[in-house]
């Protein structure tokens, strides 16, 4: 059923003849980790409606680039095509946004081409694919979870008020689609910033009532080097964020925690 | 189907790009909160005590020379001097600059409004250094010695801002230092957890643009008072008999037929 939509080489080669619309597409690919960066440049039919997804899926389908030479397929990460997995941020025309959420209607002026390049910061594997498990990393070196496994009953859960809930509802909203690090100035290899994601998941995860148990050793690991302090608050995060996480506000709460937690320890412990 | 190969754990420690957060290891959080509050005090306050005290010009010389003078005879002052002005600023500044040279400021890509702000931050405060630097020098270590003359203090400003490349980056320098300060007062309520709140920030910013645009405007008039026509070509010095510090009185003498010695002036009735 799908593939009955997917163009041919003869309907691509037809439609430049005749002059259907046609959108030119400029891809930043490399073959391996190590290998040189280079451009390849597609022209590919147009279908109203198309997003960024569904254009890396006609150049899968014939992988000729605008000068008719042969290539491979472009290497991309995506999975829900819904804006809900997270893993299909890319840099669209420069920007970091996700590619199933980018429409093409909305991204072309004119006849210009759309340019896509992987994610700036974070390590490439091939073409559009990038190595984002610093922030698995991060998530962990936080303890982002509930400590609900054991060996034995825990009984029920504590009751969780509507009014908690509610703040910490936005921000389970998280995708780890790390938009938010890659916008981020301090996000770099010097600072190694932590990023906004894994603090935002800090307050989410302390104010939860089972996952307070571990509320100090997350304030303490954020405390570390390339914790919440390198925050600048140029504020790109929120206003990148695809889920309108509130972030600014994660990290200012968590900043507060953490300054607390860290004068108790110093006078305390 | 042939087996698939174990998939390798990542190498994380020769990977490439940003390394993981090192979890409660490092000294960097103290140093960056410090770099933070000493920016509201001491340095935020001697900003401020430092306009204040300058807007005392407009009364004209001898006032200003009464205010370095006051200023010059606090107690311990050498030491107030170099701990809660010179120290604080050194460290500011240094850390400050080791911040700015780690962020990569992006605005070319994501022009928004707080991104500006971000890097105006980062470009206000070079400029506060690089004019902190040579007024510090020119003012306060070379020429006429200030505390020991302080009836010189008008002269050396006015001579100082006589030239008006001088002038101008004085005013450039005063806006820069009041909108970092401004700024930073904002940044601080927001990375200490003082106002998270979209709707607290957003007031909180209006109040620190109010500050900054009251603080400067204030510094301006002060200056105004070393170019303005009013005090033009004011003495060398107002106050030359007057050194520094506090100073006894000079000795009187009782007349003769004083009932009270300690108070010359009553002379007993006949």
């Amino acid at each position: 059923m799908a593939t009955a939509t997917l163009p041919t080489p003869t309907t691509t080669a037809a439609a430049q003849r005749t002059g259907t619309r046609t959108i030119k597409v400029e891809i930043k690919r490399q073959a391996t980790p190590d290998a040189a960066a280079r451009t390849e440049k597609f022209e590919i039919p147009y279908r109203p409606g198309m997003n960024i997804t569904s254009v890396l899926g006609e150049i899968a389908a014939e992988p000729i680039t605008a000068d008719g030479r042969e290539t491979t397929a472009i290497a991309y990460d995506a999975n829900c095509l819904e804006e809900i997995c997270g893993s299909c941020a890319m840099l669209i025309n420069g920007k970091a946004r996700m590619a199933c959420s980018a429409l093409v209607d909305k991204l072309r002026e004119g006849d210009e081409p759309i340019t896509l390049a992987p994610l700036s910061k974070f390590p490439v594997v091939r073409d559009l694919a990038v190595d984002r498990s610093v922030l698995f990393q991060n998530l962990k070196a936080v303890k982002a979870w509930v400590p609900i496994d054991g060996s034995y009953e825990l009984g029920p859960a504590p009751r969780q008020f509507p009014q908690i809930q509610e703040q910490r509802y936005p921000l389970s909203n998280c995708i780890s689609c790390t938009i938010c690090m890659e916008v981020c100035p301090q996000f770099n290899d010097s600072t190694n910033f932590v990023g906004a994601a894994t603090i935002a998941q800090v307050k989410l995860f302390n104010m939860d009532p089972s996952g307070a148990v571990l509320k100090e050793e997350r304030l303490r690991a954020l405390a570390g080097d390339g914790g919440v302090q390198e925050c600048g608050m140029a504020q790109n995060c929120v206003a990148a964020c695809p889920k309108q996480l509130p972030l600014i506000e994660a990290i200012s709460d968590v900043s507060r925690d953490v300054v607390f937690q860290q004068v108790k320890d110093l006078f305390a412990r | 189907m042939a087996a698939a190969a174990p998939v390798a754990p990542p190498d994380l420690a020769s990977s490439r790009g940003v390394k993981p957060l090192r979890a409660g290891q490092g000294h960097s959080f103290l140093w960056r909160r410090l770099h933070s509050l000493s920016g509201i005090v001491p340095i935020g306050a001697f900003l401020i005590e430092h306009i204040v005290s300058n807007f005392e010009a407009l009364n004209g010389p001898l006032a200003y020379a009464q205010q370095v003078k006051f200023l010059n005879g606090l107690p311990l002052v050498r030491v107030l001097e170099w701990a809660f002005i010179f120290i604080p600023l050194l460290f500011h500044a240094g850390y400050g600059l080791f911040i700015t040279f780690r962020g990569r400021a992006n605005v070319n890509v994501y022009p928004w409004a707080s991104n500006w702000m971000y890097l105006t931050q980062r470009v206000t405060g070079i400029i506060a250094l690089a004019y902190i630097i040579q007024h510090v020098w020119r003012q306060r270590f070379s020429g006429v010695s200030l505390p020991e003359h302080p009836g010189a203090a008008f002269h050396k400003v006015q001579v100082e801002l006589s030239n008006p490349w001088m002038l101008a980056i004085y005013v450039i320098a005063m806006i820069a230092t009041c909108w970092h300060f401004a700024y930073g007062i904002w940044l601080f309520s927001v990375k200490w957890g003082i106002t998270p709140g979209d709707r607290a920030r957003k007031r909180f910013g209006y109040v620190c643009a109010a500050v900054g645009t009251g603080l400067c405007a204030l510094g301006l008039a002060g200056m105004w008072a070393f170019v303005s026509p009013k005090y033009a070509n004011a003495p060398a010095d107002v106050m030359p008999e007057q050194p520094a510090g506090v100073v006894l009185p000079a000795p009187s003498v009782a007349p003769p037929n004083s009932t009270n010695p300690s108070q010359p002036g009553r002379v007993a009735p006949e």
